[in-house]
């Protein structure tokens, strides 16, 4: 009774296969007539831009929606109607959504974002990020917009009680007790020099003896190390559970960590449909006030304090008079 | 579909710590265990509340809250406890990490259908078949041991294929927490970008094919445990008694519960 359906579900996922890998080459040639220079002029009323409805989507998590909701805003504001697709998935499912048409825009780091297609490409520098992701997206159809002074990077980071046992502030004081830790880092590190490459930079012998797979910037990893079943974890700059669990930065003393600006990453095709430069110009001028310092400021404001995302993004706009 | 095959055959996915045999004997690990942790809890409450008929709806509803939460929520949700307790009860912090939830999880999403089976195989035996064992002089023991459970035999294999198919299926979601199995193929693959992507569906392929290849397997020791008189060979009709005593084949639930 069963088998039969099994069978089919196997089919499936073998049919999936084959629809994801035509996807991209799809999307790409129903991209290609939009290109900015393909819009008609003619239709558009010269003296007033038009101000077409756009489709913001984000990551499934709550910095990707505040800086989502943040630009949702300040184009509403400015009389744009704005449909919110937010909290897709993750990088892995977002791609195909935005390249498919489902969104029009998306808050994206730059690092990261790069890091998915080329991660070879990867500096430490945000603009040169930008400009290599935009390299990668312009045959996708996607302009990378201005990016924010602030990142939000990975870290390593130790409890305290470590910290002050091991007077561990810096990763260059990891090689001395790199057998004794227990190490939490994310499955992809083998194939990803800014994990593995940069621990090696730090005379960390790869992969230290002691090692669990878990999620880098995720929930269980915080716990994981809170619980002391690691004692390094890998996650982000601006995660809440940092201060929220008290736990130690280690300083990236070698700098190898990339320039994880954000930006919006916003279809041509979109744009086409719009004042392109008056858009970017209103983005540009709110992704300029977003620091590092503020960045990680609402991250406690929206993952601790739970305050509503869009009314942390409204404050945080009329505070730095974003809003007209 | 080119990377995929490719991926098979690369030779350093089938060696060491994170190759497809590894990988292959960590998830039956977890869904052995899994699977017997259950049934050490399961079988007996389902035997208990079948044969007597009493504390079955308690017992069954209970049971199936562990298939009402998702595991991925069981998942998440035990590990604070897992971690806080491992100083309490003396086992090291990374067992609370892996592979403790992912064997609670799992352990309470295979309790429902080897509890549910086991009761409902036997109340499918004719009551009175049961009486004339009875009458017989049979004790209350002897009568589950050689009239109900033989009867009842092929429903509660039937549930212990259902407990296995969603157990290896399930499994998989243990490489969040870091556990081993097939699902790390599958996580692996997600935090890899473009290149990733064979992973991932390699990683779903060989738990479907181990899914099915296990639960024929069962289908074979279901049809072996079934008493030869219940037997339906394609084509002649049942004889006697054993159309009264209805008993379904298949591996699912039977609808009265």
């Amino acid at each position: 009774m069963r088998t039969p359906r099994v069978l089919a579900l196997g089919a499936s996922i073998l049919v999936l296969a084959g629809a994801c890998s035509t996807g991209g080459g799809a999307s790409q040639s129903a991209a290609a007539p939009s290109a900015p220079g393909s819009s008609a002029p003619s239709t558009e009323p010269a003296s007033v831009a038009p101000k077409a409805p756009i489709k913001i989507g984000s990551d499934n998590f709550y910095e990707s929606e505040l800086m989502g909701e943040i630009y949702a805003q300040v184009l509403e504001n400015d009389g744009y109607t704005v449909e919110r697709k937010y909290k897709l998935g993750s990088r892995q499912e977002r791609i195909p959504t935005m390249d498919a048409g489902q969104v029009d825009m998306v808050a994206e780091y730059v690092g990261s974002g790069l890091g998915f297609y080329a991660k070879d490409k990867i500096t430490g520098d945000g603009q040169a990020n930008a400009e290599e992701l935009q390299k990668v997206l312009t045959p996708k159809g996607i302009t990378v917009l201005g990016i924010t002074p602030g990142e939000d990077t990975n870290a390593f980071v130790v409890r305290k009680d470590t910290s002050d046992t091991l007077g561990l502030t810096k990763m260059s004081q990891l090689k001395d007790h790199q057998d004794d830790l227990k190490w939490g880092l994310p499955a992809d590190c083998d194939t990803n020099p800014l994990c593995k490459g940069a621990l090696e930079e730090y005379g960390i012998t790869y992969p230290p003896k002691q090692r669990s797979a878990l999620g880098a910037c995720d929930v269980p990893m915080a716990q994981a190390l809170d619980g002391k079943a690691i004692d390094v974890a890998e996650l982000c700059s601006t995660q809440p559970a940092i201060s929220q669990f008290g736990f130690v930065s280690l300083e990236d003393d070698l700098d190898t960590q990339p320039a994880e600006n954000i930006a919006p990453l916003v279809r041509d095709d979109y744009l086409a449909k719009v004042d392109k430069t008056a858009f970017a110009a209103l983005l540009d001028a709110a992704s300029a006030k977003m620091t590092t310092e503020e960045l990680t400021k609402l991250g406690v404001l929206v993952a601790v304090d739970q305050k509503d995302i869009a009314d942390v993004a409204k404050q945080w706009l009329t505070d730095q008079g974003l809003l007209k | 579909m080119e990377d995929i095959i490719k991926f098979f055959l690369d030779p350093a996915n089938w060696a060491g710590q994170a190759g497809i045999p590894n990988r292959l004997l960590e998830h039956l690990e977890i869904s052995g265990v899994a699977i017997f942790v259950a049934t050490v809890v399961g079988l007996p409450l389902g035997l208990y509340t079948g044969h007597t008929g009493r504390g079955a709806n308690l017992a069954i509803n209970i049971a199936n809250i562990g298939r009402a939460v998702p595991s991925l929520a069981i998942l998440v949700m035990v590990l604070p406890v897992t971690l806080a307790l491992a100083p309490v009860l003396g086992y090291p912090p990374p067992l609370g990490l892996n592979p403790l939830p992912i064997l609670i999880s799992m352990t309470l999403l295979a309790i429902p259908p080897i509890l549910v089976n086991a009761y409902a195989g036997l109340r499918s035996v004719d009551r009175e078949l049961i009486e004339a064992a009875r009458g017989m002089g049979m004790r209350e023991r002897q009568i589950l041991r050689s009239t109900e459970l033989p009867l009842a035999s092929p429903v509660i294999i039937g549930g212990f294929r259902t407990a296995t198919l969603s157990v290896i299926a399930t499994a998989t979601i243990g490489a969040i927490l870091s556990g081993g199995g097939l699902g790390r193929f599958i996580f692996d693959g997600l935090n890899q970008g473009l290149v990733g992507r064979p992973s991932i569906y390699a990683g779903a392929i060989l738990v479907t094919v181990l899914a099915v290849a296990v639960d024929l397997g069962l289908a074979l020791v279901q049809r072996r445990l079934t008493p030869v008189s219940l037997r339906k060979p394609i084509g002649t009709p049942s004889r006697g008694w054993t159309q009264t005593a209805e008993v379904p084949q298949s591996g699912g639930m039977p609808g009265p519960i």
